[in-house]
């Protein structure tokens, strides 16, 4: 384990991921600090993949918020649980991290360790961050909420709307990943070998986060089964991160 | 052949171990504690609990023992009914509900401590089964009425991915009675004392430090590794898998085969099914255990055998071939029947891993109907899958299996499940007819929120002309039901009206019941009240004459929140639910209903000012040891008691038992809990977490519900209104959200029905006022309105909290005193006889500003506390008082109009005044009154 995987912020780091917010507010509260943090971190300072990473998924929060306070959901009590499930993987992913630990997923580690530089193109980082977000913690966090609720993730509810929604706002946040862009991305998929390409297909956000609404439902049918669940993680995983590393290499650099 | 003897000696756990015990006797107001311990595998927390537990239980407390099964389909409540049974006490079926059950197993669990402290150990919670987790919370929140703590060991690899216990102890870990202690590896210095304590002094520094760096301070590699060392083993291995590996093989034959067998069994392996497993003469078979044993493989324990650690069985798994396992498998399952077990959990178990679906069907669906029996429908849920798993298209008792893995996936929300296992069912050629099925689909799509596709559903099934009158009722009955959830009033009113006239013919009572509700909450809702009670009443007498308790509580339950909720006729309401509770209790059936209809006159006489006796109906209420969402309900309303009688400490304590019942889920009664914070939040001048909490809640709120973004709305403001009287900062931007959220209201009020105008409109007039209140305007005006709106709703707490602010302001604006004091004398009589305590200071304050004298409090107001030897000591607060009016002759209405009440609800009181001082007449009523005044 190094030292301080944050360097000058490592105790700001600490300190701010022993919270754990468990409501929106919190959770907007807690990535607000965390870019004050990031943006810190040195060498790279405010130019560093991850925090043009939390700058939208501050972003995005903040919409959510927003839509929350005007009533636009239909369960904005299932909403705001997904929420703070779906955040708490990614603080869990910094807190691991930051101790070194190897149970940090490898998709996030793909991102994480670009943080000490080189330099990289701020939408791809952020790609890449929405990569390790959607297409790995979305599922469980699906799961988990659905669990707490005590219901199961069925197509068409209100539920499943509220979901959909948020693909609006992914869509509105990152225009780089919308339409124009997706020939270029087609071609960087398909220099990449088989699985990956099964499993991407479609490339927008809208498309993984079906894709993950599907992965979370598969979740859900064996989430008895702790095997199986550890295999299916595994399988996310390695998927995702085979995707974020392309998606920070040279070749990323293609979506900008 | 015990192991206990043969452990290393504890090393470098010394202050962990001084910390959790500590912890685990230090309980909170509730009684109760708890300790979860997680860490990898191997790190010693299994050791650690057997350690204190051994501490504890020398130290005078009770304890008992249960460990979870890693076969996946584990029986409901499995480690906690295990080790009730090592005492002696079998739980296997329980008559009534869930919380029946749960009551049955804490009576075990007080039986067992006696006069002692109790202590619950419960290793591998990873593998817990759904039951199993809701008792565990039953037992925290002091449901359970047992003092008890919890030390319990999940293994953190589980914790990730989806794993429901990481949500449960992110919940639990806020409480300041719940510790998560997380177990490091050991240090350096405490590797070394392990490697010595077990190969001796003799060990070089050098090779101790090696193990150190190849077990990572993993006690269980370095005990391995150190006896390597001792034995002068070559070190070929640092994974447990090659350690144990290499062990086993150094094991003669039998020894070989006794761990194979156990490593395959479920645990505790009982000697006699070891014997038949292993087809050995019975002196190898010894000698293999012995041999088992003394290479710390096996333990043996009166019960039976288990492997001493179950990692061995997980490598071992790897190294057999799937052959093998099978017949060991059938061995195992041929044993238990010859033994005449009846443990059909493990039954199915072996037969299926056997690869013999066909001979493990009937123990699968034994399982499943003993799962149900103990209420565990997630659980039956999943044996009724697997037996359909295990079952071919072709056989026949498919269809059955279908029927109830559709129901089950139902009951325990699998609601996608359940909607395909019933298109299954439908596709049977022998499956029941498509009315029922068109029935069921729509029960289950209501269930999940699909309510456009039910509705059609219902409406399928009135059409299909296979469909009896009696089956039409049913199916108009739900849907009223369901469009009245949808806000569709007149429709349901007319769906109603259909299924009480197809009823009439060949209809159940509990479609009467159902139907009739409908109808009366709709005319309710359209203006025509009367005729809605008129309805609801009639069903209130069919419910009677049926007797059925499920028909009765229904019945009750629906008239008291008729009356309670949009009628506001709220003592009346009170009188209906304290009489259908007590109904039921003198049948002794229909707990459930009985709390839920104690928790509405609880709610009633709280927002009528009779806070005593709402306490004493809660008391009465929580002696039938509520569990689940009734529990919550109640626990919420005395908490609101508690935040009006300025009880903290208590107030606290309920709050902390609320979330520890919701960290097993339930959205539903987050924001009630969230508005109490608030509340309470408000009076200790923690405006920052009543702001807090009010955030939360209005982001969880639904638009359509606008009563509590009412509740919420005001609460919110009156908190800035409150930081800012106490010279903290207002927040902008709360304030700017709080009135998007009345303008919110404004707007959706327009559609709303008229009763529920009503309440928003008492909230709007709070909100406006505190807004005036916030931009330092000194109006009394705004605040008279809202002390007049919540008059006329009956509703004295805001009542004479407006006035309280009206007061203060006119006292502010230097304007007519005499009203802002009879104001201000009003409030304070008013919080004065409801007890509360918080309020009374601070109108109490108010008055020593502006130098005036609140006088004594009224006396009539305070209700003297009933003494045995009292006849009037049966009575109610409100039925005393109505009595004393009846004794000065007065007639109902005038009664009425005294004391605001409806002439009906004084009709009612005096009904129950002649039952509980069995008299008949209004003159034998009143010469009781004044024989004992
Ligand atoms: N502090 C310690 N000092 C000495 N021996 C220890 C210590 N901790 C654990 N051990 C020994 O290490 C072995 C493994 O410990 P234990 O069974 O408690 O692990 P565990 O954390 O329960 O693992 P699992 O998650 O696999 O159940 C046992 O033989 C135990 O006696
Ligand atoms: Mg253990």
């Amino acid at each position: 384990m190094t030292v301080s995987v944050w360097g000058p912020v490592h105790q700001d780091m600490t300190a701010l991921l022993t919270g754990q917010p468990d409501d929106v507010p919190a959770v907007v509260d807690q990535l607000t600090k965390l870019q004050d943090i990031l943006e810190r971190v040195p060498p790279l300072l405010c130019s560093n993949p991850l925090a043009d990473f939390n700058k939208l998924y501050l972003h995005i929060t903040t919409t959510v918020l927003d839509r929350l306070y005007e009533g636009r959901f239909a369960d904005p009590a299932f909403l705001s649980r997904l929420d703070v499930e779906f955040a708490a993987r990614y603080f869990e992913a910094l807190r691991h991290w930051s101790q070194g630990s190897a149970a940090c997923p490898r998709v996030w580690s793909v991102l994480f360790h670009r943080v000490g530089g080189p330099d990289c193109r701020p939408l791809p980082s952020a790609a890449a961050g929405v990569n390790a977000h959607i297409n790995f913690d979305l599922p469980f966090a699906l799961v988990t909420t659905f669990d707490y609720f005590g219901s199961d993730p069925v197509d068409d509810g209100d539920q499943h709307a509220d979901y959909l929604q948020i693909n609006e706002i992914f869509a509105d946040a990152i225009p780089g990943l919308r339409r124009g862009y997706l020939e270029k991305w087609q071609l960087l998929i398909d220099t990449i070998n088989g699985d990956l390409d099964d499993w991407w297909q479609g490339e927008t956000i809208e498309y993984a986060r079906n894709v993950a609404w599907r992965n979370g439902q598969r979740l859900w049918s064996v989430r008895h089964d702790l095997p199986a669940t550890a295999k299916e993680r595994e399988r996310l995983d390695s998927n995702a991160a085979a995707l974020g590393r392309l998606l920070l290499s040279p070749l990323g650099a293609l979506l900008q | 052949m015990d192991s206990v003897g043969d452990d290393a000696p504890l090393v470098g756990r010394t202050a962990t171990l001084d910390a959790i015990r500590t912890d685990l006797l230090d309980t909170g107001p509730g009684g109760t504690a708890a300790v979860f311990v997680t860490g990898e595998s191997g790190v010693g927390k299994s050791r650690l609990l057997r350690e204190t537990a051994d501490a504890l239980r020398a130290g005078g407390t009770a304890v008992l023992t249960g460990t979870c099964l890693d076969i996946g389909d584990a029986s409901p409540l499995h480690p906690v009914l295990q080790a009730l049974r090592r005492r002696g006490s079998a739980v296997t079926e329980v008559d009534g509900d869930a919380g029946a059950l749960l009551e049955r197993v804490s009576r075990e669990l007080r039986a067992v401590a006696g006069e002692r402290h109790l202590l619950l150990v419960l290793d591998d919670l990873q593998w817990a089964d759904r039951s199993t987790r809701q008792l565990l919370l039953y037992l925290l929140a002091g449901l359970g009425d047992v003092r008890l703590s919890v030390l319990a060991a999940v293994r953190a690899e589980s914790l990730q991915g989806t794993h429901p216990l990481r949500r449960v102890l992110a919940e639990l870990r806020r409480l300041r009675w719940v510790r998560v202690v997380d177990l490091a590896p050991l240090d350096r210095a405490g590797t070394q004392e392990l490697v010595t304590a077990i190969a001796g002094d003799g060990v070089e520094a050098e090779d101790a430090d090696r193990v150190f760096k190849r077990s990572g301070g993993n006690p269980f590699v370095a005990e391995e590794l150190a006896r390597d060392l001792r034995d002068g083993r070559v070190e070929l291995s640092d994974t447990l898998r090659e350690i144990f590996l290499s062990r086993v093989d150094e094991l003669d034959p039998q020894a070989h085969a006794v761990v194979h067998a156990v490593a395959a069994g479920v645990e505790p392996v009982e000697h006699p099914v070891l014997a038949r497993v292993l087809t050995l003469p019975e002196d190898r078979l010894i000698e293999g255990i012995r041999n088992a044993v003394a290479h710390r493989f096996v333990v043996g324990a009166p019960d039976g055998y288990r492997l001493r650690h179950r990692l061995v069985a997980e490598v071992l798994e790897h190294q057999v071939l799937p052959a093998e396992q099978a017949v060991l498998h059938r061995r195992y399952a041929e044993a238990l029947e010859a033994t005449g077990s009846a443990d059909h959990t493990r039954l199915a178990h072996h037969w299926q891993q056997a690869g013999e679906p066909q001979r493990a069907l009937p123990s699968v669906v034994a399982a499943a109907h003993a799962a149900e029996r103990l209420y565990g429908f997630a659980e039956a849920h999943r044996y009724w899958s697997l037996a359909l798993d295990l079952s071919c298209d072709a056989s026949t008792d498919r269809t059955e299996l279908l029927a109830h893995a559709a129901e089950s996936a139902h009951q325990c929300g699998e609601h996608q499940r359940a909607l395909t296992r019933l298109e299954e069912l439908a596709a049977r050629p022998d499956g029941p007819g498509e009315c029922e099925i068109h029935l069921r689909r729509a029960r289950y799509l209501a269930a999940a929120g699909r309510s456009v596709t039910a509705e059609i559903e219902y409406e399928k099934a009135l059409a299909v002309p296979a469909c009896t009158p009696g089956e039409k009722a049913t199916a108009a009955a739900y849907l009223a039901e369901l469009l009245l959830h949808l806000g569709r009033y007149a429709d349901a009113g007319a769906r109603a009206r259909e299924a009480l006239r197809l009823a009439e013919a060949d209809g159940t009572t509990a479609d009467l019941v159902r139907a009739s509700a409908a109808l009366g909450f709709s005319e309710a809702f359209r203006e025509d009240p009367d005729a809605g009670l008129a309805v609801i009443r009639h069903a209130v007498e069919i419910a009677e004459r049926s007797g059925h308790p499920d028909d009765l509580g229904c019945a009750y339950l629906h008239l008291a929140e008729l009356l309670t909720g949009p009628l506001n006729s709220l003592e009346e309401g009170v009188l209906v639910a304290r009489r259908g509770a007590q109904k039921l209790a003198e049948m002794g059936v229909g707990r459930s209903y009985q709390t839920r209809l104690l928790a509405i006159a609880a709610n009633g006489l709280f927002r009528v000012g009779q806070w005593a006796e709402a306490e004493r109906v809660i008391d009465t209420a929580m002696r039938h040891r509520p569990s689940g969402a009734d529990a919550v309900e109640l626990l919420l309303a005395r908490c609101r008691l508690w935040v009006g009688f300025g009880d903290i400490e208590a107030a606290d304590r309920d709050l902390d038992a609320v979330a520890t019942v919701l960290a097993g889920g339930g959205a539903r009664h987050v924001l009630p809990m969230l508005t109490l914070r608030a509340g309470l939040a408000m009076w200790q001048g923690r405006h920052a977490e009543a702001r807090a909490a009010v955030q939360r809640g209005l982001t969880e709120t639904r638009s359509d519900d606008l009563v509590l973004m009412g509740i919420l709305a005001w609460h919110g403001l009156r908190a800035e209104a409150e930081a800012h009287a106490a010279g903290g900062t207002v927040d902008p931007s709360a304030v700017r959200r709080l009135t998007t959220v009345v303008d919110r209201m404004t707007r959706g009020v327009a559609n709303a029905a008229p009763p529920v105008r009503a309440v928003i409109d008492g909230y709007q007039d709070l909100c406006a006022a505190e807004l005036s209140r916030i931009e330092d305007r000194h109006d009394p005006h705004p605040w008279a309105r809202a002390a007049a709106v919540w008059d006329k709703r009956q509703q004295p707490y805001p009542a004479a909290y407006a006035r309280l602010r009206m007061a203060e302001a006119s006292f502010a604006r230097k304007g007519k005193r005499s009203a802002a004091i009879t104001a201000l004398r009003e409030a304070y009589a008013t919080a004065q006889a409801m007890g509360a305590k918080p309020f009374a200071a601070e109108i109490a304050a108010v008055a020593a500003r502006a130098r005036v004298t609140l006088g004594e409090p009224d006396a009539v107001a305070a209700t003297p506390a009933p003494d045995a030897g009292d006849p009037l000591g049966v009575l109610t607060g409100r039925e005393r008082e109505v009595l004393a009016k009846v004794a000065e002759g007065l007639t109902n209405k005038e009664i009425g109009q005294q004391l605001f009440i409806s002439e009906r609800t004084v009709g009612v009181h005096v009904g129950h005044i002649f039952d509980k001082l069995q008299v008949r007449t209004r003159v034998q009523a009143s010469r009781v009154y004044l024989g004992a005044v």
